[in-house]
């Protein structure tokens, strides 16, 4: 019998399981005990009820590779991320403290603009970003709250810091996963548990329908609530999670087609009637909320829907115009704007990026081209980028060209080596890339659901962790602290 | 509640219904022309086909399989149709996947529990074996999963509008089946006078009974021996048999009324006022007067009148539109 870790060789990046000399490290200490009996059979054996237990939940996700659309379920790793409490309270407190930023960010330009008067965001930059939606203006949602959901990606760089790789303000998703993963661990593989030292995760829901109380329109009695989820429909790739909200929180999963609005009012179309609706947990984007005020050939919005939310009539969570703020440029400033709204060292740091916004910037990109990421700004999916280390000569100097020409439309980043966590490749574990998406919801205050969604990539080489790229996930251990002193 | 979700869940109660039901009736009549006691297979199946009134969309896919020239004899096999093929829309595996498809846009009105049998159902019969003789073990299948999802829902789904939608499309196709499994005994598989009172006869009325899932029941109430007005009294009229006619129609009325308590009776009344009087015509009505009759026209106006109950939910409730003054 072959251990799953023996031959195990960490990769370039940092291993979150290994030092380089091979120890095992700290939080690992005991999963690594009870895992090491496995073999490739206990292995395999074990991912087969765990894949059938994914099946038979239904939590798969729709690849439209053809016309029928096929349901396939999210891979996913029996060996989990772990983090120790210490470096858990350190990202928690980040993570607050960036949302916070980019609330206050987000209600400064909906309402005076300091930042921009002050200069600490190119006023352009913002007022001309097509997320920027001017006629939101003058209206402040219920507590300042802009972005009630934020999923903020991390990663483990190379000198073994968590930072910041991208913030998800708009309609983030993955939070189904989290819970799903954690319930499939335990029914599946509760042997490499630690003896109850992992914090629980199912009391997301709880979290979510608390923010959605604190953030009602003014005027709505907090035990009279009526939240809806606004999806866009069963054909989504998310729509798995929609549903899987709207059944854990308790509400109803409405399509655009079944809300009405009325003098200013949002009302469900329900069997007895019309029935008045207060707070929208909506997972549509703000260009298909509402064919009056964005795209007019939408059929998944609802007429007049923003202009009740402008009426105070209806809270929509997340508020409408968070776009602009996690933008790739937008980034490269939110260390400043936590510096400028809550005088404050930001606590995770951003990667160094670069953009061509600023003059200093633009000439570390010219120069550098060879070592850096070259992004462009406003692209996704890993469209247009260039890896200045593998790129000829020939495409650096042509894209020299092109940022001189467009330099705003263009942002830089250094190499990333991230960490790896062994997955198990059919044999034995070897290190996959993992990133880490923790979820922050704001109500009166900011809670950070312990963990998040730790996404692998799906072979030893790549960088890429995308589910649409064939990627997978991994359930999320935050330890608990050791309690202070025994209980009475 | 959301209407367009009481649809859904209407639907689902249907289509779960539907699939148990055509399983048992595919069961029953493969056994008996195993036995050979009920004609050939391929008549077997045929009787299968006309109780659920798909002659016309049988002949219609026979007619595309043979591409129009008459020369291809490209033939859509009666277990192509009715169970396999999800090209067909009556077929026990796209039943089956219309029910998933309504679970999954229902699930928050459903348990965890449910629609993991849901699931599982449709995951297990879409991989199933095509093979004759693995048709019993699909529709064992089949059957068993309907009855779990049916407990399930029962013991873990909470008492709430969305359930007693679920319960009236679960009844009024429960209602339609079993008329129609009497239509079609009385008139399609008519014996030969000669045969009337004889064992064939007998046999086929037992075959009756299992189609309904009536037959231990039939044998419990002291009926006396099998016949056919006997049979069919009990299938109608019984209002203690779970699967009669007098049974789902009064079930169907009292989930719709507890369906509909919040609704005002400007939506709701025309499906309360057709189920009622459904109700009441079936209980006053006296079996051996609608079997000397014309059982067949009976039949054929209460298919009618639980096509009305049906419109009126679609036209009334589901897809009414929003009265202005119901607000608040």
């Amino acid at each position: 019998m072959t251990s799953l870790f023996e031959g195990y060789q960490p990769g370039p990046g940092p291993d979150e399981m290994f030092t380089p000399e091979g120890q095992v490290r700290p939080p690992y200490a005991g999963f690594h005990h009870r895992m090491s009996p496995w073999d490739a059979d206990t292995f395999i054996h074990r991912q087969e009820i765990a894949d059938l237990e994914t099946m038979n939940g239904g939590v798969t996700f729709t690849v439209y590779s053809d016309d029928t659309g096929t349901e396939r379920i999210f891979p996913f790793s029996l060996v989990p991320r772990i983090i120790a409490p210490s470096e858990w309270r350190r990202l928690e407190a980040g993570l607050q403290q960036r949302v916070t930023a980019l609330n206050r960010f987000l209600t400064d330009i909906y309402s005076e603009q300091r930042c921009l008067r002050d200069g600490v965001v190119p006023a352009e930059l913002v007022l001309d970003h097509a997320a920027y939606r001017g006629r939101m203006r003058g209206f402040t949602p219920p507590l300042g709250v802009y972005a009630h959901i934020a999923g903020i990606d991390l990663v483990r760089d190379r000198d073994g810091v968590f930072k910041v790789l991208e913030d998800n303000l708009r309609t983030p998703s993955g939070v189904s996963y989290v819970i799903e993963n954690r319930r499939t661990m335990l029914n599946t593989v509760p042997d490499l548990f630690p003896d109850a030292r992992v914090e629980p995760v199912d009391d997301y829901p709880e979290h979510l329908s608390e923010m959605a109380v604190a953030v009602r329109p003014e005027g709505v009695p907090a035990d009279h609530v009526r939240t809806v989820i606004l999806t866009p429909g069963a054909y989504n790739s998310a729509y798995f999670e929609h549903s899987f909200l709207a059944r854990q929180m308790g509400v109803e999963l409405v399509e655009g087609r079944d809300l009405v609005v009325d003098n200013d009012r949002v009302y469900l179309r329900a069997t007895s009637g019309l029935e008045r609706v207060d707070v929208i947990y909506r997972r549509v984007d703000d260009d298909f909320l509402d064919p009056l005020e964005f795209f007019p050939d939408s059929m998944l919005g609802v007429a007049g829907l923003v202009s009740a939310y402008r009426a105070g009539n209806v809270t929509i969570v997340n508020g409408i115009g968070t776009g602009v703020a996690d933008d790739k440029t937008t980034y490269r400033f939110v260390p400043d704007l936590i510096r400028y709204y809550l005088s404050e060292e930001p606590i995770i740091p951003n990667i160094a990026t670069y953009t061509g916004w600023r003059e200093d910037d633009l000439e570390y990109i010219l120069d550098n081209l060879e070592e850096l990421v070259l992004k462009p700004s406003d692209g996704s999916g890993g469209y247009g980028i260039i890896i200045g280390p593998q790129a000829s000569k020939e495409t650096l100097d042509a894209a020299r060209i092109r940022v001189r020409e467009e330099p705003r439309k263009w942002i830089a980043q250094p190499v990333l080596d991230f960490s790896t966590i062994p997955s198990f490749n059919g044999e034995r574990l070897e290190p996959r890339r993992a990133d880490l998406r923790p979820f922050i919801v704001t109500g009166e205050s900011s809670w950070v659901l312990p963990g998040g969604l730790t996404r692998v990539a799906a072979t030893r080489e790549s960088y890429i962790v995308n589910s649409s790229q064939g990627g997978g996930s991994k359930d999320t251990w935050v330890l608990r602290a050791e309690p202070d002193g025994q209980g009475t | 509640m959301l209407a367009r979700t009481a649809e859904n869940l209407y639907w689902l109660g249907r289509f779960l219904e539907r699939a148990e039901n055509v399983a048992r009736l595919a069961d029953v009549n493969l056994q008996a022309s195993t036995e050979q006691l009920a004609g050939s297979p391929s008549e077997a199946w045929e009787a299968v086909i006309a109780t659920l009134g798909a002659q016309e969309q049988y002949e219609a896919a026979q007619a595309q399989a043979q591409g129009g020239d008459g020369q291809t004899q490209m033939q859509v096999s009666p277990a192509e149709f009715l169970i396999f093929s999800p090209k067909y829309p009556i077929s026990l595996i796209s039943t089956i996947s219309h029910a998933r498809s309504l679970a999954r846009e229902t699930r928050e009105y459903l348990s965890r529990e449910v629609f993991e049998e849901i699931n599982r159902l449709y995951l297990s019969t879409s991989r199933a074996s095509t093979q004759q003789q693995a048709l019993p073990a699909l529709y064992a299948n089949v059957k068993r999963s309907v009855a779990a999802i049916l407990g399930l829902f029962d013991n873990t789904v909470v008492l709430s509008e969305g359930r007693e939608w679920f319960r009236v499309g679960l009844f009024l196709e429960r209602a339609d089946m079993t008329a129609r499994i009497i239509d079609t005994k009385y008139f399609v598989l008519l014996p030969s006078i000669e045969d009337v009172g004889g064992p064939i006869d007998r046999y086929q009325w037992m075959a009756v009974l299992r189609s309904a899932s009536a037959l231990e029941a039939f044998r419990k109430g002291h009926r006396g021996s099998v016949s056919g007005p006997r049979v069919v009294s009990m299938l109608m009229f019984d209002r203690d048999f779970p699967r009669s006619l007098a049974f789902s129609v009064a079930a169907l009325r009292r989930h719709y009324e507890r369906a509909t308590e919040q609704t005002p009776d400007s939506r709701a009344i025309r499906a309360a006022r057709e189920a009622a009087l459904l109700e009441l015509d079936l209980r006053a009505a006296r079996a051996s007067d609608v079997i000397q009759r014309n059982l067949h026209e009976f039949l054929d106006e209460y298919e009618g009148r639980l096509n009305a109950i049906d419109r009126a939910l679609k036209e009334d409730i589901f897809r009414g539109r929003p009265d202005g003054d119901e607000e608040e």
